[in-house]
């Protein structure tokens, strides 16, 4: 994202100091400096500077699909420095060249963008292996030594990123060794060291905190990049644009229009082979604590003062802390796992019948909760946020629910059709945005009824949009951490979940068949309140 | 368009929003999804009846031929068509075979346009109780038609008997003109009515609803009487004052008859299968006045305040014939 080159110009006239978060080339300062890189060019791409990624876990799914992938499509789009170096770090028995035959055939088969030996040429030779285990002390002084003689030999000028792709109970061993080793040290190292961990970010409030206590302490702050790849997808980031570059949405964009907003990510696959972790943590903490909360945060917040990485996690930050639990957990927070059912055309086995799940299982598949956002903007808005696995269908969407005409000069009858007019942001599959309006029926006759209006992002009419993952690394390699979540958004999005998990404790969840839309107390739920679910 | 041979619910909804993508239709507008319930034998004339709908209606379009439930392997062939020979609106044809023709909401759920209102037609036979099939359950509106069943008179009494605010019958949908044309007759009317006489087939599910029209409307009982095979061919009313009228249909007239004045003609509309459904779907709330006048036909009170939603009660057609065979052993 272009955040930083935006406000050159009003930074000057205002006389404010620019504030600069990373040292890297692209910040204010060097901009103004750099008399080749001007505001008003919007062509030249921002390439990061010389450095080395280093992956650990790389033989895990998350980088064999992911990650490598990711990293030869920014090659093949010009966007990776010409001194850059791939750095793996596993418990395997290999040379730089077996590692990089597993990144080859990773990035042929995942790639987004075509697969071309040339581009993988050029980074043939640029990728590394050192072998060990994670509390191998050795192993870690090579990576280090590497790293250091990388300086030398590559150019990569002291920068480097770890991404951490490893089981959380091995983040204090990994992070220890990074500390002892001044790897995590900018001074020591002579450039900059970003660390980059995925979900989850602890398991409650508590673990939370005291992860990001630790991490912390050993890169700083600012160094420190969580993913969620939500947030680095096209239509997430449209949110932005359609509520703060247009006029027409913003007046209506609050609680004197919006009658509810309701967003749901539903799955229609089943757990898969991910028992094991799956059955300890449920669907509230994987997925209601990160991407749900963040959907709900870019909806709910106030605009930001500039397109700045930290004007913007301000206000997210300000909404997360804004955000309230129903008093009635009991009636306002639902939990659902699903039974067996057909889907898609086949039977689905029950969730206590799949591998490696107890079969007295409390651990839900589904979950259903009514928040609250307590700023002027949104008082008396009931957010509801779905999320469940073996639902009839994939989709992610946001609906902003209008509330209805207080008076409507046409027959009862020619208008009973009418619902809500909606503004649904889908997030995916059929990304895009649909408006849901009354419109007269054709015909002599006055009858109104609603009728959707998609607009599609179809891949014919646009360049094909960056998968999460290469627009995420890119921007870790850049220092831009607008599409990052802090420390406080994490914590303040565990304490929304944590009351709803301690109420939830040892209570079972209730029942819904495999293909249904979730269960009957979540439509209850919302008839409480006089609405229902939209279906998507 | 593509076609899906053997293929997945999943497959079907990927091709349906590949085919949006590279249609070149990027934007799009959908008033609601319309399932049409279809034996094989039929589908032609299905086909082109909710083509001609699609051409008045923007709507998503979902065929589902239910073929041979007794096959051991379940299967689904599908064919995923936007603007093609199924209308300028979306269309996906779906023939299941074996159990998946039990679970046809499998697959046809994930493909129902999103938050659109849902209306299903039965082509053939209605189903005695919609509450046994899926398709019926979850729309808001449901079309039958009485007079494909094998016994017209009595699926009408059923359809009474199953009545939902929701419902409809095409056969009310066909005799639309005749109650225009009795309308506006009456609207020159200053006295009321004393009696009125349906002409026409007692065996029309169509005449038989016209008769309870009349009978919910003017407070009286409207016996049909035996003229002709087909359908209504025409009507008396009789008033307080002595004066009468008479509206026939001649062909493609309908003639309307009174004393003293010259006979009113006006075109008698043909109408197709399509336009009936077209009509049909331009509203998509309960139709009260079916609701009276089906109540009125069967004796029924009170069809309108039932509930408009069903629940779904599993009904496995091979179970029943079992059962069927088990009594018929045992009697």
């Amino acid at each position: 994202m272009s955040t930083v080159d935006a406000k050159n110009d009003i930074a000057d006239s205002s006389g404010r100091q620019p504030t600069t978060q990373r040292s890297g080339p692209l910040d204010l300062a060097t901009i103004q400096r750099n008399p080749l890189r001007q505001a008003a060019d919007r062509r030249l791409p921002r390439v990061p500077e010389p450095c080395a990624l280093v992956v650990f876990g790389v033989t895990g799914d998350l980088s064999r699909k992911k990650l490598l992938p990711a990293v030869y499509d920014l090659a093949n789009r010009g966007l990776l420095p010409t001194d850059f170096v791939l750095l793996g770090f596993a418990r395997r028995d290999w040379g730089d060249g077996d590692f990089e035959d597993l990144a080859k055939k990773s990035a042929k088969d995942q790639a987004r963008t075509n697969w071309s030996d040339e581009v993988w040429n050029r980074l043939s030779g640029r990728v590394k292996f050192v072998p060990g285990a994670f509390d191998d002390d050795a192993a870690f002084g090579t990576l280090n030594d590497t790293l250091n003689e990388l300086c030398k030999t590559h150019g990569i000028n002291g920068n480097a990123a770890f991404f951490l792709s490893i089981p959380p109970a091995m983040f204090p061993t990994v992070l220890e060794q990074m500390r002892r080793t001044g790897m995590a040290d900018d001074e020591q190292a002579g450039g900059w060291r970003r660390v980059i961990v995925e979900k989850p970010f602890g398991h409650d409030l508590e673990s939370a905190i005291e992860l990001n206590t630790l991490v912390d302490s050993v890169f700083t702050n600012n160094d420190v990049f969580r993913i969620d790849h939500y947030l680095g997808k096209e239509t997430v980031q449209n949110i932005l644009a359609l509520r703060f570059a247009n006029q027409l949405f913003e007046p209506v964009w609050n609680a004197h229009y919006v009658d509810s907003v309701q967003i749901t990510m539903a799955e229609d696959v089943g757990i898969g082979g991910r028992a094991a972790f799956y059955d300890q943590t449920g669907a509230a903490r994987d997925v209601l604590q990160n991407h749900l909360l963040q959907l709900l945060a870019l909806t709910a917040m106030e605009e930001p003062v500039e397109f700045s990485a930290e004007a913007i996690r301000i206000e997210k930050t300000k909404v997360l802390r804004a955000i309230t639990v129903p008093e009635n957990i009991e009636r306002y927070a639902i939990r659902g796992q699903y039974d067996q059912g057909w889907l898609a055309g086949s039977r689905a086995v029950a969730y206590r019948a799949e591998n490696d799940v107890p079969p007295d299982s409390n651990t839900e598949t589904y979950a259903a909760v009514k928040l609250g956002v307590e700023t002027r903007r949104w008082a008396g808005v009931p957010f509801y946020i779905r999320t469940g696995k073996r639902l009839p269908r994939r989709v992610t969407e946001i609906a902003v629910l209008f509330t209805t005409a207080p008076h409507l000069p046409f027959d009862a009858t020619d208008t009973e059709e009418l619902g809500h007019n909606q503004l649904v942001i889908r997030v995916q599959p059929d990304e895009g945005v649909t408006l849901k309006f009354g419109s007269k029926v054709p015909g002599s006759a006055m009858e109104v009824r609603d009728v959707a209006m998609d607009f599609l992002y179809g891949e014919a009419f646009t360049e094909s949009s960056p998968e999460a993952y290469e627009r995420l690394i890119l921007d870790v390699l850049l220092g831009d951490a607008t599409l990052f979540p802090t420390n406080e958004e994490v914590e303040a999005s565990w304490r929304v979940i944590d009351p709803l998990e301690a109420f939830w404790e040892g209570k079972e969840p209730h029942l819904y068949r495999a293909g249904e839309w979730g269960p009957k107390a979540a439509d209850e739920m919302l008839a409480r309140d006089g609405r229902t679910w939209r279906r998507p | 368009m593509t076609t899906l041979w053997d293929t997945t619910g999943t497959a079907v909804v990927a091709a349906l929003a590949a085919e949006r993508r590279t249609g070149g239709a990027v934007t799009s507008g959908l008033a609601l999804t319309l399932v049409v319930v279809v034996d094989e034998g039929d589908v032609a004339e299905a086909e082109s009846a909710a083509t001609v709908a699609a051409s008045k209606h923007p709507m998503r379009m979902l065929l589902v031929i239910r073929r041979q439930i007794e096959a051991p392997v379940p299967r689904l062939d599908a064919e995923v068509l936007i603007g093609g020979r199924l209308g300028p609106g979306e269309a996906v044809e779906m023939r299941m075979y074996g159990r998946l023709a039990l679970h046809a909401e499998s697959v046809t759920l994930p493909l129902l346009a999103p938050d659109a209102p849902v209306v299903t037609w039965w082509h053939g036979a209605p189903p005695d109780r919609i509450s046994h099939d899926p398709l019926g359950v979850f729309a808001e509106r449901r079309i039958t038609d009485a007079v494909r069943s094998p016994d017209p008179v009595a699926a009408l009494g059923q359809r009474a008997v199953d009545y939902a605010p929701g419902d409809t019958d095409l056969s009310w949908t066909r005799i639309t003109p005749w109650r225009a044309t009795l309308a506006s007759a009456f609207d020159t009317v200053h006295a009321s009515a004393a009696q009125a006489t349906v002409s026409g087939d007692p065996g029309d599910p169509s005449a038989i609803l016209l008769a309870g029209w009349l009978s919910s409307c003017l407070d009286c009982y409207v016996p049909v009487e035996e003229h002709g095979h087909d359908g209504v061919s025409s009507v008396e009313v009789g008033f307080e004052n002595g004066t009468k009228f008479l509206a026939l249909r001649d062909g493609a007239r309908m003639v309307l008859r009174r004393e003293n004045q010259p006979d009113t003609i006006a075109p008698f509309p043909q109408r197709e299968l399509g336009d009936l459904l077209a009509e049909e779907l331009r509203r998509l709330d309960a139709d009260q006045t079916y609701g009276n006048s089906l109540g009125t036909v069967n004796g029924i009170q009170g069809l309108n305040s039932r509930s408009g939603t069903r629940v779904h009660v599993w009904n496995d057609p091979a179970l029943a014939d079992q059962g069927e065979a088990d009594a018929a052993e045992a009697g």
